[in-house]
């Protein structure tokens, strides 16, 4: 018994030897992304490893934090930020091999539940008496971006001047994150959220139908894509972010994130 | 040598447990404390927190003190079972227990319909507050009052009726006297259980100033803006009371 375990062991052992050295015939890069892409970027590798023989490790975090580790030698090949804030800091401290390049858009959006309780057909019915409206609390930067955008359509498309009171006056709850106000939309047990559009999993999706905010009003997130100056592997680096900004843009799609 | 070793290890569990929550009370001056209490958000959830509480605990003795005499007395099959039913919700994660509710008494949960033809919408509500409370408040009352009702030397009871008094008064003047302290401290662990009640009720009641934010959501919802003196009093404040009721419990507790 206990000889056979460690013959396992030592399979195992020259599998995970063997692994390195293959993925080294093509090289490998590493890739600092924002925490919002884990999904996208992690479906999307394999495809990419199988295209260009090369092998991605992923360090997800925010990207402020990514942003200062960069800063700090940390040996990314590539940064993709979910704002262009924390890409312009790493730019202007010239840790940059070239121009980022923008590869996706995240946008708020109304959220309502397919049997639609509260009988909502546009964003202006929001303001109705008596529709229940889930929002994440305003100290959550989704439930601020939410207020703000009510507020700038106030008296704007049709709306009342007092819109965006009218809304506050229907929300239910202030929900503690974004992802809670998806479920208790999708749940049926609010009228109406507002989430980013990539909070609409697949899984929300099935129960929700989604409305946009009129053009201009809602404030849109733009993700850009960068290769590191300090790059290890430049030339993987390079490709992986042309691989993003074409046969990549389907993976991100599939988690909710609009083209750029 | 044995003596030293069983010191060292309490003092270091013992430090354990006190120091964070002493460090509560440190970090703030008796002023900011005040301000920190006196704030709206927390007065504001104070009052609902006493409110909901003081609800769920009426609730909680008048449906639960006929169900702990029946799991006490009564002879039938399956009363283990009851027994260890009403225990659940102590086991139960909170955000476990949240989510069934929500599945039964939300817009679309099982009882939703029903509840929808005579104009009841709890998800949201303060009701559901209450609810959650009573679900996780619950089992540490009708536990204690069980308990407490088999202390009760049924010889006394037997006199009581051979003297020609009803169940009712029997209960009333014999077996809840003699049963007093286990009623007492199981209402006050519920009433506690009920009070630090979050996970549950922010899943089930949501949050909203006045409405569903009770003290724990508060201290939660201070935290995460940064309101960390606001926080930090709320804090203190339900370690203090934590204090009491354990305090209380000891006191009411049949030795």
């Amino acid at each position: 018994m206990k000889r056979r375990s460690f013959a396992a062991l030592l399979a195992a052992l020259a599998v995970l030897a063997a692994h390195p050295a293959a993925a080294a015939d093509a090289g490998k890069i590493t890739v600092f992304a924002a925490a919002s892409l884990r999904e996208a970027f992690e479906a999307a590798a394999p495809a990419f490893t199988r295209k260009t023989g090369i092998a991605v490790t992923f360090s997800f975090a925010g990207s402020d934090t990514l942003a200062a580790q960069i800063s700090q030698g940390a040996p990314a090949d590539v940064f993709a930020s979910a704002n262009e804030a924390q890409m312009k800091k790493v730019a202007d401290a010239s840790l940059l091999a070239g121009e980022a390049t923008a590869f996706a858009r995240n946008r708020l959006v109304v959220i309502v539940p397919k049997a639609n309780p509260g009988n909502v057909k546009d964003v202006g019915d929001l303001g109705r008496a008596g529709v229940k409206v889930v929002l994440a609390a305003p100290t959550v930067p989704v439930g601020g971006y939410a207020r703000a955008t009510f507020a700038k359509l106030n008296g704007t498309n049709g709306l009342p001047a007092d819109f965006s009171s009218a809304v506050e006056r229907n929300v239910v709850s202030s929900e503690l994150d974004v992802k809670a106000v998806a479920t208790k939309v999708s749940l049926g047990e609010g009228d109406a959220g507002v989430v980013y559009t990539t909070d609409v999993t697949p899984a929300i999706a099935a129960n929700v139908d989604i409305m946009t905010f009129p053009p201009g009003s809602a404030p849109e997130a733009m993700y850009p894509i960068a290769v590191v100056k300090a790059a290890p592997n430049s030339a993987g680096a390079q490709a992986f972010v042309d691989f993003i900004l074409h046969d990549g843009q389907a993976f991100l799609k599939a988690r909710g994130f609009l083209s750029p | 040598m044995i003596r030293a070793g069983l010191i060292i290890a309490s003092a270091i569990l013992l430090a354990f447990i006190v120091l964070p929550l002493a460090g509560l009370f440190i970090r703030l001056t008796p002023g900011e404390f005040i301000a920190g209490l006196s704030s709206q958000s927390a007065r504001t959830a104070l009052g609902l927190s006493a409110f909901t509480t003081s609800v769920s605990l009426a609730l909680t003795l008048g449906l639960g003190t006929p169900l702990a005499y029946v799991l006490a007395r009564g002879e039938f099959r399956g009363r283990r079972l009851l027994d260890a039913l009403v225990d659940l919700p102590i086991v139960v994660p909170p955000a476990v227990a949240g989510l069934a509710l929500l599945l039964i008494f939300g817009r679309f949960g099982v009882l939703g319909p029903a509840l929808r033809v005579v104009g009841i919408q709890l998800s949201f509500t303060t009701a559901a507050v209450i609810m959650a409370q009573i679900f996780v408040g619950t089992p540490f009352y009708v536990r204690a009052a069980r308990n407490g009702f088999l202390a009760v030397d049924r010889t006394l009871e037997a006199a009581s009726s051979t003297l020609g008094m009803g169940p009712l008064r029997t209960f009333a003047y014999v077996t809840a006297p003699l049963a007093a302290p286990a009623l007492l401290g199981g209402a006050v662990l519920s009433w506690a259980r009920s009070l630090g009640e979050f996970g549950a009720t922010i899943m089930f009641a949501g949050n909203l100033a006045g409405v569903s934010q009770t003290l724990p959501l508060a201290v939660y919802l201070n935290l995460q803006s940064g309101d960390l003196t606001i926080a930090t009093a709320v804090s203190a404040l339900m370690v203090v009371l934590s204090l009491a009721t354990i305090l209380a419990v000891r006191t009411f507790e049949p030795r």
